[in-house]
């Protein structure tokens, strides 16, 4: 019954949930424009290691069949939606810090302002964050991270990696990922304690979440893709490149432009 | 008496016509108000529970020849490789393409779940295009809103559709990325592509 309940959403909405997931973003964009205008439509795909990518995103597929998507079940099976979104809230408040930090780096200092008000709101009123009083009261979460930041500076995508385990990324956001990790001060009382179980506990936790909201579309998506791999790198691509112009609509493709030979490296590092 | 009233009634015809003839253009729907009849629709038939599988899949299909432009999009997701296909091949391919989108979608169209949309504006396309964005916001009953942009396109007097822009995602640029790597996987055929729409369709 509840599987029913919990079933997604029409068409566009499923592909969106599962790309937020995918970027590592749950939450919804916000609406603010930018001047930049990246033309990610239009730019060949930078895949150059791709027969390693498909040997590993089998290996992760094969790994989420037997580990993640049965543990994402029984989690759903075990604790009821209002505990899950307890969960999740609790861990999107310990991201706050990193998503303050990028803010700052990026000079959003509005977005900052708002970061910072939910965490001092939500880890007060909301009980160490497993409530989310301040969306309520007008302060919308949105996610940053340093691979966002780099791109923000115009640091390109470079090369498409799928990583083991971490899923779907590139060049500069899986160094970005590094970065993130040591910025968070959850992390660093871990290590300084010697408690470095915690990180793992709560990279477990957020998997299961976030695999547990992602069942019915990953597999929708699966079921109507004919190359799974090629939807899952141009839907995280994408999803990427629309955070980093902070959800503004990508460029159309053009005819013309797409008879073009594939555009070289450069030139999608530049533009985007 | 009589003529004066035949004169009355031509007269009310007369401006009745010119009524209708400047109501006409005014009533010309803005890309706004047709994406929001496009929605009305879609949501009708989807939430009309007397309609077997097979009404909704023809259903659906009548609105996307409508709503949608479709050879264009099938012509846009192909990319590159239309212009090196054969007429036959493209003809096949379009028609294909559009078989693979009403299955695809039509598999979701069951689990409609109570959403509702709200047009939050149109704006000109930030290109060379003269397309215009529409914005809605898909209300979900469970979940944050997801915003969807609706790039219209006027061609004469008809408006029609030719992307859908979920969270900045564009389903026509995931499609063609999709499809260019089945061809590329395929020594660059277009028949092979060809060859997996026609399997799916078993």
């Amino acid at each position: 019954m509840e599987r029913s309940i919990q079933r997604p959403r029409p068409l566009l909405a499923a592909l969106s949930v599962v790309a937020g997931l995918l970027g590592g973003c749950a939450s919804t964009s916000s609406t603010q424009a930018t001047g930049s205008n990246a033309t990610a439509s239009n730019e060949a795909i930078s895949d150059p290691l791709e027969g390693m990518n498909r040997f590993i995103f089998s290996v992760n597929l094969a790994g989420d069949k037997l580990v993640l998507r049965p543990a994402a079940e029984l989690y759903r099976f075990a604790v009821p939606r209002v505990g899950r979104d307890m969960v999740r809230n609790f861990l999107d408040n310990l991201e706050t810090p990193v998503i303050l930090a990028n803010d700052l780096f990026q000079g959003e200092f509005e977005r900052a302002v708002t970061t910072s008000s939910r965490f001092v709101i939500n880890t007060t009123l909301g009980f160490a964050g497993v409530a989310d009083p301040a969306t309520n009261m007008g302060f919308v979460r949105h996610e940053e991270d340093f691979g966002q930041t780099l791109g923000s500076y115009g640091v390109g995508p470079g090369p498409y990696l799928m990583l083991p385990i971490f899923g779907p990324s590139n060049l500069r956001d899986a160094g970005g990922k590094v970065v993130d990790h040591f910025l968070d001060p959850v992390n660093q009382y871990a290590h300084n304690t010697d408690r470095d179980y915690l990180t793992l506990v709560r990279s477990g936790m957020s998997a299961v979440d976030s695999r547990e909201r992602a069942i019915e579309t990953l597999d929708d998506i699966e079921r109507s893709s004919i190359d799974f791999y090629a939807t899952i790198r141009s839907l995280y691509l994408q999803r990427r490149a629309a955070d980093i112009r902070n959800g503004e609509a990508p460029a159309f493709p053009d005819i013309d432009m797409t008879d073009e030979p594939p555009k070289s490296a450069t030139t999608a590092m530049k533009s985007e | 008496m009589l003529p004066r009233r035949v004169l009355l009634l031509l007269a009310g015809a007369f401006f009745l016509a010119l009524g209708f003839s400047q109501a006409a253009p005014a009533a010309a729907e803005t890309p706004e108000q047709f994406v929001g009849v496009l929605g009305e629709e879609a949501i009708r038939v989807l939430g009309d529970a007397k309609l077997t599988p097979e009404q909704r899949t023809e259903e659906f299909r009548r609105l996307l020849d409508k709503g949608f432009n479709m050879p264009l999009i099938g012509q846009l997701v192909l990319g590159r490789h239309w212009r090196t296909a054969t007429e036959a091949q493209r003809s096949e391919y379009l028609k294909l393409f559009e078989d693979f989108i009403v299955q695809t979608y039509s598999v979701r169209l069951g689990q409609y779940n109570g959403e509702t949309f709200r047009i939050a504006g149109g704006r000109a396309a930030p290109d060379n295009t003269g397309d215009t964005l529409v914005t809605t916001e898909i209300v979900r009953p469970n979940g944050p809103p997801v915003r969807v942009d609706w790039r219209v396109r006027k061609n004469g007097e008809t408006l029609k559709v030719v992307d859908v822009i979920a969270e900045g995602i564009s389903m026509l640029i995931t499609q063609r990325d999709e499809f260019a790597a089945v061809i590329q996987n395929s020594g660059g055929k277009v028949d092979a592509l060809i060859d997996r729409l026609r399997r799916r369709q078993l």
